[in-house]
């Protein structure tokens, strides 16, 4: 929409930006002070003489890069497979009149309806016999079936959003359906699939509570788990609230780095129409 | 002199606790003669295939210096490796419910909370260990905690440590308002009245913490639970339970600022002078033993930076006589309250495919020099003989004090589901802050009695 | 009389013809199929990771299964006695409707400011934009660990800025609040959280749906001589509707699932049954009680319920040619 900025619309959107980054802000600045500071009554607002010690100590007995490889593992495999499996539904369901179409919509927006908490034990039995406990394959599959759905109806908008005809008219002009497909209607899906794969990604490396069930072994743990054995104090040691915080940091960075390298594309894409009724 | 004095007051109270335990169920420890009847001592190497087992311990309270010599000994003794693992004690329940039937991925021998034992015992959670009983330590085991891992006579969970609580509380402060060391409960509570001003709690105690309030319960002859014929009933409505928690109640109006919410937590924090007021947050506070390592004042180095211990990131306290003290919590007429028992009791899981080496690690583990080792970190050990290794300071004297008359939870088989389902705190909660006693005791014990009998 | 030559002619023509039909026959076959293959891999991995888990959770609903049943005593078939044991109990529906209600206002607030920074970043120029977004952005990528735990840091009692800052307000005392004292706060700010974590996927989502409005029809509008607010209240709004009412839906379901960060406050402070919502509540029955017959039947009756509130838009939408 090209009009003139108006000032105050844009000073309001700052002051929001600022309001609603500040537990990010927040999260940094507690990194790097020492505990003991953190535990004053008084907050201290700038990490003015800080230091890198929680990083150093949150890293130091070596389970960080351990648990940021199983993360990164099992974030790529479900990201990698979501979309594949998704993207193809989607194109089913958007270009495809079939029987039990219908039915089949309907399944993937009921799916998500079903609550987690209660099927932890049957998740641990089924992973258990076939030997997939504390395995990447193992909750790789779990998380691929829990964000597949919800993938499917945010592609399904994205390429709805590109009309058939285009290819239709490519393949007038000679090219094979298949031609046609990767050479017109890819590039034009690119965008929403980048989106699609940030939303499985970001549910992918956060999950914990299956994770938690499923990867009982230290060895196993995925990043989220290995935050939560800061935050559990032992009888005989207070939370190291310095060490939580920098462990947070190292947790949300690969996530933000991520984002801030595809967000171009992203933003594109959402703009191109991701999410349609 | 003091140091026999003392011993012979550990002894005396390694009776008492014997004597204690047998009041909790009128099962006899069976003992059937095993084969090579081989004393309690650490020489009993039992020959066991060479197999890699782990063990899950809850919580840190097993120092590091203990984990490495049990993986040390298991090494030599057994050839296998020996991995230790630790289970945050919040999603403890959720793992031991899916891990220990399963074969595959079972731990071999895993701790488990005194207060869960009786449920996970009572479904066949454990192997049966009552041949090795004598050997293991027999009748020197902290009688109270055998008896909660028993099912129709048999052992099938160990005690492994207990702790107790006490108090420890700010002489400087007792001292300028001219308090003394209570000798009676009632006496105790009056203390906390005076002390109390708008920043500083006479006695700090969460109001939902149920772990340090059911002493008050206990010290007036109630209890949270009972047998009749064989079924278990929830007897909050009792009337000298009801007298406890009165008693209770008033102790949190008037002595403590700490939220009604809170339950069991870091009390500690605020014993130790606020680093921006230079003032305690609390004059008094009911802690586990070991928590006195956490108490004192911090010193700056040369630059003028708190030292840190070997983490990096704790504080060093240094305790001082003229500032802090120990106590064990009085009783209604002297002596020791009855305090919750704190501690674990250890088994081996039924499911493993490593019995044998699993347990060859309990022989290790009740062996004379682990024994003397946890003795020597500050937690109980599972066989009374060796309560003097705990030491003869202060805090280990009152350790003894308050141990010798704790108390556990009941004994019943659903009793897990009661803790998990946060009924206690969330009625200890309600009592406190401000409710109807006797009502809200017939409102709980309703919820709660369901639950017990598993 | 056709020559031999021709009636060859005419054989192969009607044989091609014949092989082309076959052929077109068979493609169309391969057309009909194409899509079922399509949707194969999808099902495939929903009936292995889902599948059976749903399944166990329907059986178990109808059966007495705790601890003991987990280390192999048989499970005893009771019907509907767990569901009726529930609906029947004044604490589950205690839940259900304070479930409820966060989830309605939860969602709504969320949609309000969701919409309204939509808008905003519509309205505004690049580098305010982009700078918006960007802070949506690092809100929203924050693993929930981490930023639970950041936010109970916020509102801890003695040390939270949130206390510190608020107390600053002449007037307003907040010093040492306790935000888990009473239900009400706490699911205030139970809410705040949750809002702050969600707001910018609705926000994004919906800006996607403002860009794609066209623009001849807003400057056709504004040569009309419409004003801001009509032109947001009869042609975009209208346009976006779409958007807007499957975010609604989306954020109603989590809204009303929302257990991991419950759970992280119940374990910060405050864990009696007042403090729950439903996802907390199955999770204490099953995990805490180990009642799972009753946390199988308690998860079946959220999903009616979930399915009960968003029927009308389900229906709405299997109506129309998706």
């Amino acid at each position: 929409m090209k009009r003139k900025p108006r000032v105050g619309l844009s000073v309001l959107a700052i002051v929001i930006s600022l309001i609603w980054i500040f537990p990010v802000y927040w999260m940094l600045n507690s990194a790097f002070l020492p505990t003991v500071t953190l535990e004053s009554f008084t907050p201290t607002f700038l990490p003015l003489g800080g230091s890198w010690n929680n990083f150093s100590s949150a890293m130091s007995d070596g389970t960080f890069f351990s648990a940021l490889s199983m993360s990164v593992a099992i974030t790529l495999i479900v990201v990698f497979f979501c979309i594949l499996f998704a993207f193809l539904a989607a194109l089913a369901i958007s270009r495809f009149r079939f029987r039990g179409r219908k039915s089949f919509v309907l399944a993937v927006l009921l799916i998500q309806m079903l609550p987690a908490e209660a099927l932890f034990l049957a998740q641990y039995k089924m992973m258990s016999s076939l030997g997939l406990l504390n395995s990447i394959v193992g909750v790789s599959i779990i998380y691929t079936a829990a964000v597949v759905p919800f993938t499917i109806w945010m592609l399904r908008g994205f390429v709805a959003g590109v009309p058939a005809d285009l290819e239709e008219a490519a393949m007038v002009d000679g090219l094979s359906r298949f031609q046609a497909f990767m050479r017109i209607t890819f590039p034009l899906l690119a965008p929403g699939l980048v989106a699609s794969g940030v939303y499985a990604f970001l549910q992918a490396w956060n999950e914990f509570t299956v994770a938690l069930i499923l990867l009982p072994a230290e060895q196993s743990q995925t990043l989220p788990l290995w935050l939560r054995g800061f935050v559990q104090a032992s009888a005989t040691r207070a939370t190291d609230w310095g060490q939580v915080m920098a462990a947070s940091t190292l947790v949300a960075v690969p996530v933000i780095v991520f984002f801030l390298i595809v967000q171009g594309r992203m933003t594109a894409g959402l703009v191109s129409g991701a999410v349609k009724g | 002199m003091k140091k026999s004095m003392i011993g012979a007051a550990a002894a005396a109270t390694a009776a008492a606790l014997v004597l204690a335990g047998c009041s909790a169920s009128s099962d006899d420890a069976t003992t059937s003669p095993s084969a090579d009847a081989s004393t309690g001592s650490s020489d009993g190497a039992m020959t066991a295939v060479s197999a890699d087992i782990t063990l899950w311990l809850m919580g840190g309270d097993t120092n590091d210096d203990l984990r490495q010599y049990l993986k040390d000994t298991y090494a030599e003794q057994n050839g296998g490796t020996l991995t230790i693992e630790e289970q945050g004690w919040s999603d403890a329940l959720a793992k031991l419910t899916t891990a220990l039937p399963d074969a595959d991925n079972t731990p071999d021998v895993t701790e488990i909370g005194n207060t869960w034992s009786p449920t996970f015992t009572s479904v066949g959670a454990f192997s049966d260990l009552t041949d090795m009983y004598d050997e293991l330590g027999g009748d020197s085991l902290l009688q109270s905690f055998v008896d909660v891992g028993m099912v129709d006579g048999k052992n099938y969970a160990l005690p492994y440590y207990f702790g107790s609580r006490s108090i420890i509380y700010r002489k400087d402060v007792y001292d300028t308002a001219g308090v003394e060391v209570p000798k009676t409960l009632q006496e105790f509570s009056d203390n906390a009245a005076a002390l109390k001003t708008a920043g500083m709690s006479g006695f700090y105690l969460g109001g939902s913490d149920w772990r340090n309030g059911i002493s008050w319960i206990f010290a007036n002859g109630g209890d949270l639970a009972k047998q009749e014929d064989g079924t278990w009933v929830s007897t909050l409505s009792d009337p000298k339970t009801v007298t406890g928690l009165q008693m209770l109640q008033d102790l949190y109006t008037s002595g403590s600022n700490a939220p009604v919410t809170e339950f069991d937590s870091t009390p500690w924090i605020n014993i130790n002078d606020n680093d921006s007021t230079g003032k305690p947050e609390a004059a008094t506070i009911m802690a586990p033993n070991w928590a006195h390592w956490s108490v004192g004042d911090t010193s700056l180095d040369d630059d003028g930076n708190v030292v840190v211990g070997d983490d990096g990131a704790t504080a060093v306290r240094t305790w001082s006589d003229d500032k802090f003290g120990t106590f064990a919590l009085p009783g209604v007429d002297g002596g020791a309250a009855p305090v919750f028992a704190g501690g674990s009791n250890i088994g081996v899981s039924a499911s493993s495919q490593h019995q044998d080496a699993a347990k060859q690690l309990m022989t290790i583990i009740f062996s004379d020099e682990y024994q003397t080792m946890l003795a020597g970190a500050g937690l109980g050990p599972a066989n009374l003989d060796f309560t003097s290794a705990l030491g003869d300071d202060q805090f280990a004297a009152v350790n003894i004090e308050a141990a010798s008359n704790s108390k556990l939870t009941p004994a019943a088989p659903g009793w897990a589901a009661v803790e998990g389902s946060g009924l206690l705190e969330e009625f200890f909660g309600k009592v406190n802050s401000g409710g109807d006693v006797a009502a809200l005791a017939a409102e709980y014990d309703e919820k709660i009695s369901p639950l017990l009998n598993n | 009389m056709s020559s031999p030559v021709t009636s060859a002619k005419r054989d192969t023509r009607s044989e091609a013809s014949l092989k082309a039909a076959l052929q077109a026959r068979k493609a169309k076959r391969r057309a009909r199929l194409t899509p079922y293959w399509l949707i194969a891999a999808a099902i495939g991995v929903i009936v292995v990771g889902t599948g059976y888990p749903t399944v166990w959770q329907l059986v178990t609903s109808t059966q007495k299964y705790g601890l003991a049943q987990q280390f192999g005593t048989a499970a005893e078939f009771i019907g509907f006695q767990n569901y009726v044991d529930l609906l029947t109990d004044a604490e589950f529906w205690q839940v259900v409707a304070r479930s409820l209600v966060f989830c309605f206002v939860v969602a709504a607030v969320t949609l309000a400011l969701g919409l309204a920074f939509a808008l905003l970043m519509n309205a505004v120029g690049k580098a305010a934009r982009l700078t918006l977004q960007i802070s949506m952005l690092l809100a929203w990528a924050m693993p929930i660990v981490a930023s639970m735990t950041v936010w109970t840091w916020l509102f801890d009692t003695r040390r939270g800025v949130v206390n510190y800052l608020l107390d600053k307000i002449p007037g307003v005392d907040m010093y040492r609040f306790d935000w888990f004292a009473s239900s009400w706060t706490f699911f205030l700010m139970a809410g705040i959280i949750v809002t702050w974590m969600s707001v910018p996927f609705v926000a994004f989502s919906i800006f996607a749906g403002l860009t794609q409005v066209s623009e001849e029809v807003l400057e056709a509008s504004a040569l009309d001589g419409a004003s801001d607010g009509q032109r947001l209240r009869l042609i975009i709004l209208p346009m976006i509707k779409p958007v807007i009412a499957i975010v609604m839906l989306l954020q109603v379901i989590w809204d009303l699932r929302v257990f991991a960060q419950i759970k992280i406050l119940q374990d910060a402070g405050a864990n009696g049954s007042q403090y729950d919502l439903l996802g907390t509540y199955i999770y204490k029955v099953g995990t805490g009680a180990q009642d799972f017959g009753s946390a199988a039947a308690a998860s079946v009756i959220v999903l009616a319920l979930t399915i009960a509130i968003s029927w009308w838009y389900v229906r709405k939408l299997m109506k129309e040619d998706v």
